[in-house]
């Protein structure tokens, strides 16, 4: 079923995805860290529930939790990545048209937290961004 | 068209007069600076007959429009020459702070011709120049002790120092020159054409201000791209984890040479990443003149004392491709090179060829004075390292490059080199593109003229200007791609700007109009770095290149046995056939045709473009 990006639904599917694969297992069993995702509205004009900020708590390949976060009432986690990009350029990855690591290195896809740990574990980045493509996203999005 | 200027210092070290030239207004709009004001400034002295280590042979130091102006991650010069490695047209760009502080001699280039007949070093301060003995200093002091007594002589700590050590001295093809701490015009032999000249360094100090068409607009765009470049993603990376970052991501791609280019496995990769440097020896970083990516490594080992630490290339040189997961052993032999004026690249890739020779039976125990050569044997690598640079031995072979070495050997093929250029650690079957670069490098085998593995593997695509993204081992699809890059990083190279500065190509274009006032449009701008791409071609077609020099070595031209890379090989004749369609080249012959060359404002130089 093709489900809404950004959503509560989206974000559930996804960890289900996360937890039931063996690939994104196997590669991410190393890998320690939540991930805070600011999506931000194209343009800049905001509406349509963006901006909006999406939690995913990922611990040796497998996803503990995710959620929505309302930054004007809830305190942010202190993540170990927090990742910004607006809307089109996230559905873009998503789809598979923007490759992740171009989006970081094109300035489409900024990155805070640790550069180190993010070279050190690419395989793992990309797993996460191919089971996140394995939910499909409604076409109009 | 403004009135902006560019000023060259002539020395001709026979006589020791010098005077000052300024370059006509319409080269320096066609060529800006940097190689490819160089290459327009040398082509008349560049002959098929002229010996690069003739006291005739040209040495020219260049600037940029921008060096010393504090804009993005332009403190840089470039050193050009004909070069004694390839006997083609040769350059070397560099950071540190010697570029600014030439230019603010009020010198924007050095033109040096002759041979001194003691060793000298140039001394240029204040409007004057000096040439003073350096007796004291030629086969003794190496290349940080060499700045270190030149300050001292001078009594001022803030001179900067362009020198060559030992191999300079003794003029081998692979010798470099060596400023500030550790900051190296590496590639094509520099040093060694230096050494010809008796020329051990060159102390420059001044205080004029560098020429800005447009300061007031030029203090706000610089300001504002200094900190979106400050904040950009990949300037971040670089300043966490240096160039060698990506190291055990391009391992996994496949794109790291193991063993001479015959795997794509290294098992201590993760030891010797930049990663591991920055968890474990790290003690610091340093920075060119006004960067704010901070690149470059300090390290403190066992020894207490801090030192540079490796870029991606020597630790891939000396780690990956010899054998070595220390990265203790791997910044002690960066340092050695260094100190002796050796291009890392280079002398890791001849030992790795005497290693592979003896793996295979040709190059024997009789050869190595009975030491067998075995990957990873620090000792006998630290060994050839001191052999080769003062040509004892089997250094004595070595320090003639890996394309002699293979001749010496008559296994020319075996020696992975282009054009007598060794080999950069980026492998063609984890990134097809280098395939072209390496093939189609004015200088060699070289990963700077364009650094199309960053596209390959990263996706660094510049869609502005028409640079997309293919797969990593996609084939002559991506020739015109490689070719754009190709007209940008040489563009870049005449500004002259780091290719890890990640500026996008309008800020640029704002950045170099305010400082000269050229108002250049963006397809003007990327039409230098094509105009000077194909003049290097012509100079190189001058200096006796043909078409069948664009190739490949062998090696990689074989499949991979392992790793991410392992089974392809990239379609490299397709490839070619693709480039030289995207160039305008004759399919043929290689060589520009006269409607590209009239496209490009080179119509003056069709004459030169003769195959008769």
């Amino acid at each position: 079923m093709a489900m809404k990006f950004p959503s509560e639904e989206y974000i559930h599917a996804v960890m289900e995805v996360l937890n039931n694969d063996q690939q994104y297992a196997q590669v991410a069993r190393n890998w320690e860290g939540d991930i805070i995702f600011f999506v931000e509205p194209d343009g800049g004009v905001e509406g349509q529930d963006l901006p909006m900020t999406l939690y995913f708590d990922l611990w040796h390949g497998k996803c503990r939790q995710v959620r929505i976060i309302n930054p004007d009432t809830e305190e942010l986690p202190d993540a170990v990545y927090t990742l910004t990009a607006s809307q089109h350029n996230y559905l873009r990855i998503l789809r598979g048209e923007l490759d992740p690591m171009q989006a970081m290195i094109t300035r489409r896809l900024r990155v805070d937290g640790s550069m180190a740990y993010m070279l050190r574990n690419v395989p793992t980045v990309l797993d996460f961004v191919r089971c996140c493509g394995l939910v499909e996203i409604e076409a109009d999005n | 068209m403004p009135d902006y200027a560019f000023g060259i210092l002539n020395v001709d070290l026979n006589s020791g007069v010098t005077s000052r030239s300024e370059v006509a207004l319409n080269d320096i709009r066609a060529y800006l600076g940097g190689s490819s004001l160089g290459a327009q400034i040398l082509f008349p002295w560049l002959r098929a007959d002229l010996d690069p280590l003739s006291p005739e042979a040209p040495l020219l130091f260049l600037t940029g429009p921008m060096t010393g102006t504090m804009g993005t991650s332009v403190g840089r010069y470039v050193i050009c020459a004909k070069s004694p490695a390839t006997k083609l047209w040769g350059e070397s760009n560099v950071g540190g702070y010697f570029g600014p502080e030439l230019r603010s001699t009020g010198y924007d280039g050095l033109l040096i011709s002759g041979r001194a007949s003691d060793p000298a070093y140039l001394w240029i301060h204040e409007g004057e120049v000096d040439m003073r003995p350096a007796d004291h200093l030629w086969g003794i002091c190496d290349t940080y002790e060499t700045q270190v007594r030149i300050k001292e002589e001078l009594n001022d700590q803030l001179v900067r120092v362009a020198c060559i050590g030992l191999a300079g001295e003794n003029v081998l093809p692979i010798a470099l020159i060596l400023c500030d701490q550790g900051r190296v015009a590496g590639r094509t032999g520099m040093g060694a054409v230096m050494g010809s000249k008796n020329l051990k360094a060159i102390a420059v100090r001044g205080r004029r201000p560098i020429p800005i068409t447009h300061p007031d607009r030029f203090m706000i765009s610089r300001r504002r791209e200094n900190i979106n470049l400050r904040n950009d993603n990949y300037s971040r990376a670089a300043r966490e984890v240096g160039t060698a970052g990506a190291m055990e991501y391009f391992h996994y791609l496949g794109d790291v040479p193991t063993h001479y280019y015959t795997h794509g496995i290294f098992k201590g990769v993760e030891k010797i990443s930049g990663i591991t440097v920055a968890e474990t020896i790290l003690s610091g970083v340093s920075t060119c003149h006004g960067c704010v990516i901070a690149c470059g490594r300090v390290v403190r080992l066992k020894d207490g004392r801090d030192r540079k630490g490796p870029e991606y290339e020597t630790i891939a040189g000396f780690g990956p491709n010899l054998g070595i997961d220390d990265i203790s052993v791997i910044t002690m032999l960066g340092d050695l090179c260094d100190r002796y004026g050796m291009d890392t690249i280079s002398i890791s890739n001849v030992i790795g060829l005497a290693f592979y020779l003896y793996m295979e039976g040709i190059l024997t125990e009789a050869d190595t004075d009975g030491a067998p050569l075995i990957w990873g044997d620090m000792e006998i690598i630290e060994r050839l390292v001191h052999q080769t640079v003062h040509r004892e031995g089997l250094g004595g072979l070595l320090a003639k490059g890996s394309k002699a070495l293979a001749e010496h050997f008559h296994v020319p093929e075996m020696a992975v080199q282009v054009n007598g250029l060794e080999v950069a650690y980026h492998d063609p079957r984890g990134a097809s593109g280098m395939a072209l670069v390496y093939a189609t490098s004015p200088r060699g085998a070289c990963h700077n003229q364009s650094d199309y593995f960053m596209v390959d593997t990263f996706g660094h695509t510049i869609e502005e200007i028409g640079i997309n993204f293919y797969p990593r081992q996609a084939g002559a699809e991506k020739a015109a791609n490689v070719a754009r890059l190709q007209d940008w990083r040489t563009l870049c190279n005449a500004l002259v700007l780091c290719n890890l500065a990640n500026v996008p190509p309008e800020s640029v274009l704002e950045l170099i109009n305010d400082v000269t006032g050229f108002d250049y449009n963006l397809d003007e701008l990327v039409a230098i770095g094509e105009r000077a791409w194909n003049l290097k071609r012509l100079i190189n077609h001058r200096l006796g290149l043909t078409g069948e020099n664009d190739r490949l070595p062998g090696h990689l031209l074989k499949p991979l046995p392992d790793g991410g890379s392992a089974g392809y090989v990239p379609p490299f004749e397709e490839m070619l056939a693709a480039y030289y369609q995207a160039r305008g080249w004759d399919p043929e012959t290689g060589r520009p045709t006269s409607e590209r060359l009239e496209s490009l404002d080179l119509t003056e130089r069709i004459s030169d473009n003769r195959t008769d």
